[in-house]
């Protein structure tokens, strides 16, 4: 484990249930982490393939700061480019998606194709010695798909996406239904005053106690599980408890659960560090998440359909959709509002506590409950690791 | 540039000063009756609105929707968010009868709100309001309202209806 560099340096606690608030506050702790996570053997989600379903078609987004285009070639292959002109490095396409045949830099007029290729700029023979198009085509991380996700590392010496994913490639497909032929509905897109660390952290427990409406609609009432590995990776599956929904609202259609079997009504993947996809009710959400800096977090919630449904279906989609989630919905409106709260608490002094379902505070919990925080506790400390943070010794 | 009668476009612009007036004074129950019994009220993006997806901020597509969205405001979310103050300012930019004492009006609006937690002020959102209003009725009212932001980053969570 390499040592972390930060100064002042950081001691991580021997207890398994106590994380330093101060990670969350410290602009040279988010710099290491640009190096270590960002820059590091990670895999990061960024787009599914049916964001960008014709050729031509493009999407772009960031990885830690490193502005990125995914793009659909003529041959149907997606591919993801570093979004800078090989000149002189301006950034090349500045819309959030679309569709071109040509990336043209506005500078000096360099254009390239979407698979990359430097298809045209105005040089002329003989202006630079042995100057060769062929040598600079658009460069880009290394890029997989599975079940339609495109992950995308930056570095060379990440391990390859099975090995990243291993066990969770079934769960992956569980939070899609089945598989990945799914069709964008649309996006919620909001900008949290929290670091991005909150927003990975967020865990079971705070459900029925911070989300009054999963109380009032009795959603809780099913029997769940959750899920973690030593890679930072967790989950939950969980029944579903349909509530009528009539003593609460006016309007119950919006929580039918037409999905289904009601055993795993609800379920979701987290993948370190920061991507989370969850299926409620008949919801398919895939979120994509981006620090901005040490206090900013931007989450884009990106909503599907499946390829199969039929209008009727995706209505009801989009309806459930629009108003359980995003920054706006009934039962996520609140995390927002606890993110920026824990995010100012941050600059106190001491530790955070996991306590719900960790028997033992300095052994890693390996059985979890529907509403546990503990499975959190393997995700700290794959990030103590890849970070470099030396444990002091146990008292 | 508007179309209707004096007499008609002072009472839309009446019911754009009562709708926003029950926003700034976080009245829900006045923000509902300012919809007629079939109104909608749904919030999108302009980024959405272009890509033409259906998915919206809220989607708040009959009565019983609209309703459940002042009970979520006043009473479930109650305690677990900070609030904040809005000021809404709307202008009225183009209004035309489509059919008898049915107008479609089309405004601007910008909303300030100063949060309880800093005290500062800033912009929540800014955009147009796409109305369509009924004057047939003893007070006017919104057969369906659509609030179109600017922005495809919301700066803060929303509570309350634009």
């Amino acid at each position: 484990m390499e040592e972390s560099g930060v100064w002042p340096p950081l001691k991580w606690p021997a207890k398994v249930t106590e994380v330093p608030k101060e990670i969350f506050v410290r602009e040279d702790i988010y710099q290491e982490e640009l190096r270590r996570i960002f820059w590091g053997k990670e895999w990061f989600p960024i787009a599914h393939e049916s964001e960008i379903p014709n050729v031509n078609d493009f999407k772009t987004c960031s990885l830690g700061e490193v502005p990125l285009i995914v793009v659909r070639d003529r041959d149907g292959i997606v591919r993801a480019h570093f979004n800078a002109c090989t000149h002189r490095g301006a950034q090349l396409e500045t819309a959030p998606f679309g569709n071109k045949r040509m990336f043209e830099c506005p500078y000096h007029r360099w254009s390239f194709n979407p698979n990359g290729a430097l298809v045209g700029c105005p040089i002329r023979p003989g202006d630079a010695a042995g100057f060769d198009k062929a040598n600079y085509g658009l460069k880009g991380p290394r890029t997989e798909l599975l079940h339609g996700l495109v992950f995308v590392t930056l570095n060379e010496e990440a391990p390859s996406l099975s090995e990243f994913m291993t066990g969770l490639e079934g769960q992956l497909a569980n939070v899609m239904r089945g598989d990945g032929k799914l069709k964008l509905l649309g996006y919620h897109k909001s900008l949290l005053e929290a670091n991005w660390k909150t927003y990975h952290d967020n865990d079971a427990y705070h459900a029925p106690l911070l989300h009054t409406a999963f109380r009032l609609l009795n959603w809780q009432g099913g029997r769940g599980k959750q899920f973690a590995n030593d890679r930072g990776h967790r989950g939950f599956i969980s029944e579903i408890s349909v509530p009528d929904g009539k003593d609460v609202l006016s309007d119950p259609s919006l929580i039918e659960f037409r999905g289904g079997n009601e055993k795993d009504g609800s379920c979701s993947i987290h993948l370190f560090p920061l991507f989370v996809g969850i299926r409620h009710l008949d919801t398919i959400g895939l979120r994509f998440v981006n620090p901005r800096g040490v206090n900013q977090t931007e989450l884009v919630y990106a909503y599907f359909g499946r390829e199969e449904d039929d209008a009727e279906m995706l209505k009801h989609r989009v309806r459930q959709s629009s108003n359980l989630l995003g920054p706006c919905g009934m039962v996520s409106m609140e995390d927002a509002a606890v993110f920026h709260r824990i995010h100012i608490g941050s600059r106190t002094p001491g530790m955070q506590e996991f306590q719900k379902g960790v028997t033992d505070p300095y052994e890693l919990p390996r059985d979890f409950n529907q509403n546990d925080e503990s499975p959190n506790v393997l995700s700290w400390e794959y990030y103590r690791k890849v970070m470099g943070f030396e444990k002091e010794a146990r008292v | 540039m508007s179309g209707g009668s004096s007499l008609a476009l002072d009472k839309i612009d009446r019911l754009q000063a009562e709708y926003i007036d029950a926003l700034d004074r976080k009245r829900m129950g006045d923000w509902l009756n300012t919809f007629s019994s079939a109104g909608s009220y749904i919030c999108q993006t302009l980024e959405s609105v272009q890509a033409g997806w259906d998915i919206a901020l809220i989607l708040d597509d009959c009565r019983g929707r609209l309703e459940d969205r002042v009970k979520f405001v006043e009473k479930i979310w109650a305690g677990t968010f900070q609030d904040y103050q809005t000021r809404h300012f709307a202008q009225r930019i183009t209004c035309g009868e489509r059919e008898s004492g049915i107008f479609d009006v089309r405004s601007n609006f910008s909303v300030a709100f100063t949060r309880c937690d800093t005290g500062q002020t800033g912009v929540l959102a800014t955009g147009v309001y796409e109305d369509v209003v009924d004057l047939n009725g003893s007070t006017a009212q919104f057969i369906s309202k659509r609030a179109v932001i600017d922005a495809p980053f919301l700066p803060h969570y929303i509570v309350y209806p634009l």
